[in-house]
């Protein structure tokens, strides 16, 4: 067991929970918005708890109106509260992107730092059965947005520290929760330990090839990397965590050690997080030669159907081929 | 309660300071209110310290009749360090919250939703109302339908004010939005809302006196359309495509004219005064311009500043 005696065993939703419920003790200006979070404790059962304790006034069940439900939060956010709006599919973000990217993700710029919007936007990502519409991992889309922060965790315990981050911010950010974490669990340090942006983590420490995952993606790659292991391929995997800022220079040592670089990633490969990822490690290494190789969902919409799902999303085997072939 | 005279004053302000920045077409495009100073001057006339008032990207009249400075406001719109939003938001995203004025936003319904949450916070602080201007080009957006919506279920304080000036650019009323009128679209909402000339200072701002007082007496949001004509084109780049005929009967129905033959007629101006104000207003539009001219374009150099 890792950490300190203390440290307990969280599911993912526990984490996020546990989260909210002190931020809100913490910060009385703190207010969430969503679909179905007040008594039925949200989705996936992440805020459970939270209206009993803190009421209608701070835990406030929204219209189906995901435009308004950020809207609501950007403007109470930059009027002198503190707000977090939770999108329950994170395809539906689409509907919010413009209070979120022209209103919130501006206001500190375009006032002349007159306007702060500390604003939380948790959108649930990524596939699990629901469909074209219900499935998409769109964080690649907001990484260009000057002004907004994207955070992805891939455990309970960062879950629980990048939420709290994110929290305490004053600028606006994006929190992927990816839906196949919540049946997950993980180690809680009994301490209050808040994660930064920017800061990636070695999730599994190698010396052939540098694999960049982030949220359910890095557990993946971890399974890939057992796997590669029994054939003698010293996988490191490296959970980015936060997509902007991008922590490169953890990224640019590792890749300076093994030479071969494997993106992988739910969403799409063209523009996504993988190209960014390769580019700002190209840059940073000024010339010196490595290997490349992207993982990311198939070219098509991802089909609630399961066998056209499985076909689409990148898995385990998909992940090893790409570092076999790099590597061959 | 604002007098007859300083609503008209505050309106000869406006008037004077479009038309000495419509002599500077050097910075880009400019959104004027020409015509719909009433509108603004009306509804500010019936806030208070503890309000904010958001706007569309025409933004000007309403800055003003707010009380923001009149040199920042130029000094912002011809791209200065010194203006209200040094330099960075330029001509429709004019902003000074501390002023009451929480600012323009030029995405057309883009500030409605924000106003609703601006009016939960506000709500939340326990004193002070939102205020959000939009033109009629907005009232065919979600936006403004999610925004009345979420408004009457949470009870906020929020008063919508549509300065319907008939045009979305080139584009007809009649050819664009069913609802008619356009204060309808409270209805089902149960939202209170009432129809006045907004070409008629008084007018608005009687209205707008009586529907902030529901507003802070917890009844809820309310809608005001105000009838208006834009005398100018939908922005100094843009072309005009209204008859002359359309446009000639549109200025004969100018507010500040309106206001000042009213006051004529009570008794209550002579052409001297009329005269002394009118040329208060074009020296303090120079002033305003002379300030905005002396004060320096922002450092290249700082164009990362105060992103994140």
């Amino acid at each position: 067991m890792s950490g300190s005696a203390a440290a307990t065993r969280v599911y993912f939703r526990e984490a996020i929970a546990r989260a909210l419920s002190e931020e809100m003790a913490r910060d009385p200006a703190l207010v969430l918005f969503g679909q179905d979070i007040g008594r039925f404790g949200g989705a996936y059962r992440e805020f459970t708890g939270l209206f009993e304790r803190y009421g209608a006034q701070r835990v406030r069940d929204t219209p189906v109106a995901e435009a308004a439900m950020i809207g609501v939060g950007v403007g109470a956010a930059a009027a002198g509260l503190r707000a977090l709006v939770s999108i329950t599919y994170m395809d539906f973000l689409m509907l919010g992107l413009d209070p979120l990217v022209n209103y919130a993700a501006k206001a500190r710029y375009k006032t002349g730092g007159q306007l702060r919007v500390p604003l939380v936007v948790k959108a649930t990502a990524g596939a699990r059965g629901q469909g074209v519409a219900h499935s998409q991992c769109i964080e690649a889309w907001l990484m260009s947005v000057p002004g907004l922060v994207v955070v992805a965790p891939a455990t309970a315990a960062d879950a629980y520290g990048l939420l709290k981050s994110a929290l305490r911010h004053d600028g606006p950010v994006l929190f992927v929760d990816h839906k196949r974490l919540y049946p997950t669990a993980g180690e809680l340090p009994a301490e209050e330990t808040l994660v930064p942006f920017g800061r990636a983590r070695i999730a599994r420490g190698g010396s052939d090839v540098t694999i960049a995952a982030h949220a359910y993606t890095v557990r993946v790659a971890l399974a890939a990397a057992e796997e590669l292991a029994r054939e003698g391929v010293d996988c490191e995997v490296i959970d980015l965590r936060s997509l902007a800022p991008l922590d490169v220079d953890t990224l640019v040592m590792s890749v300076a050690r093994t030479g071969a670089l494997v993106t992988v990633e739910e969403g799409q490969a063209t523009c996504g997080v993988g190209v960014e990822v390769a580019a700002r490690v190209r840059e940073a290494r000024d010339g010196e030669p490595f290997r490349v190789a992207r993982v990311a969902a198939l070219p098509a919409p991802v089909s609630s159907n399961p066998v056209l799902e499985a076909a689409c999303l990148p898995d385990a085997a998909r992940v090893g081929a790409a570092v076999r072939a790099l590597l061959s | 309660m604002m007098t007859a005279g300083a609503l008209l004053r505050a309106m000869q302000r406006i008037r004077a300071f479009e038309e000495a920045l419509a002599g500077r077409p050097d910075h880009g495009f400019q959104l004027f209110s020409m015509g719909q100073e009433a509108v603004a001057v009306g509804v500010a006339a019936a806030l208070g310290a503890d309000d904010q008032l958001l706007t569309s990207g025409r933004s000007i009249a309403a800055a003003l009749a707010r009380g923001v400075d009149a040199g920042a406001i130029m000094a912002e719109l011809l791209g200065k360090e010194a203006g209200t939003n040094r330099g960075r938001g330029g001509r429709g995203h004019l902003a000074q919250p501390a002023a009451g004025f929480f600012g323009a936003h030029a995405v057309v319904g883009g500030n409605l939703t924000i106003a609703a949450g601006v009016a939960l916070a506000l709500a939340t602080r326990g004193r002070g109302i939102a205020a959000c201007m939009f033109g009629d080009g907005a009232c065919g957006a979600g936006a403004l339908h999610e925004t009345l919506n979420v408004a009457a279920v949470w009870r906020l304080p929020l008063l919508l004010v549509c300065d319907n000036n008939g045009y979305s650019i080139s584009t007809p009323q009649a050819m664009a939005l069913a609802p008619q009128p356009l204060a309808a679209l409270a209805q089902p909402f149960r939202i209170p809302a009432v129809t006045v000339d907004g070409m008629d200072v008084e007018a608005v701002r009687e209205a707008a006196v009586a529907l902030a007082a529901r507003i802070r007496n917890g009844e809820g949001p309310a809608f005001l359309e105000c009838r208006s004509a834009r005398f100018a084109t939908h922005s100094t780049s843009t072309r005009e495509t209204r008859a002359a005929d359309e446009l000639a009967a549109d200025r004969a129905r100018d507010p500040i004219v309106a206001q000042a033959r009213r006051m004529q007629a009570r008794g209550e101006l002579d052409a001297a005064r009329l005269a002394a104000w009118d040329e208060e207003a074009r020296v303090a539009a120079v002033a305003a311009l002379a300030f905005a001219d002396a004060a320096a374009y922002p450092a290249s150099g700082s164009v990362l500043e105060d992103v994140q």
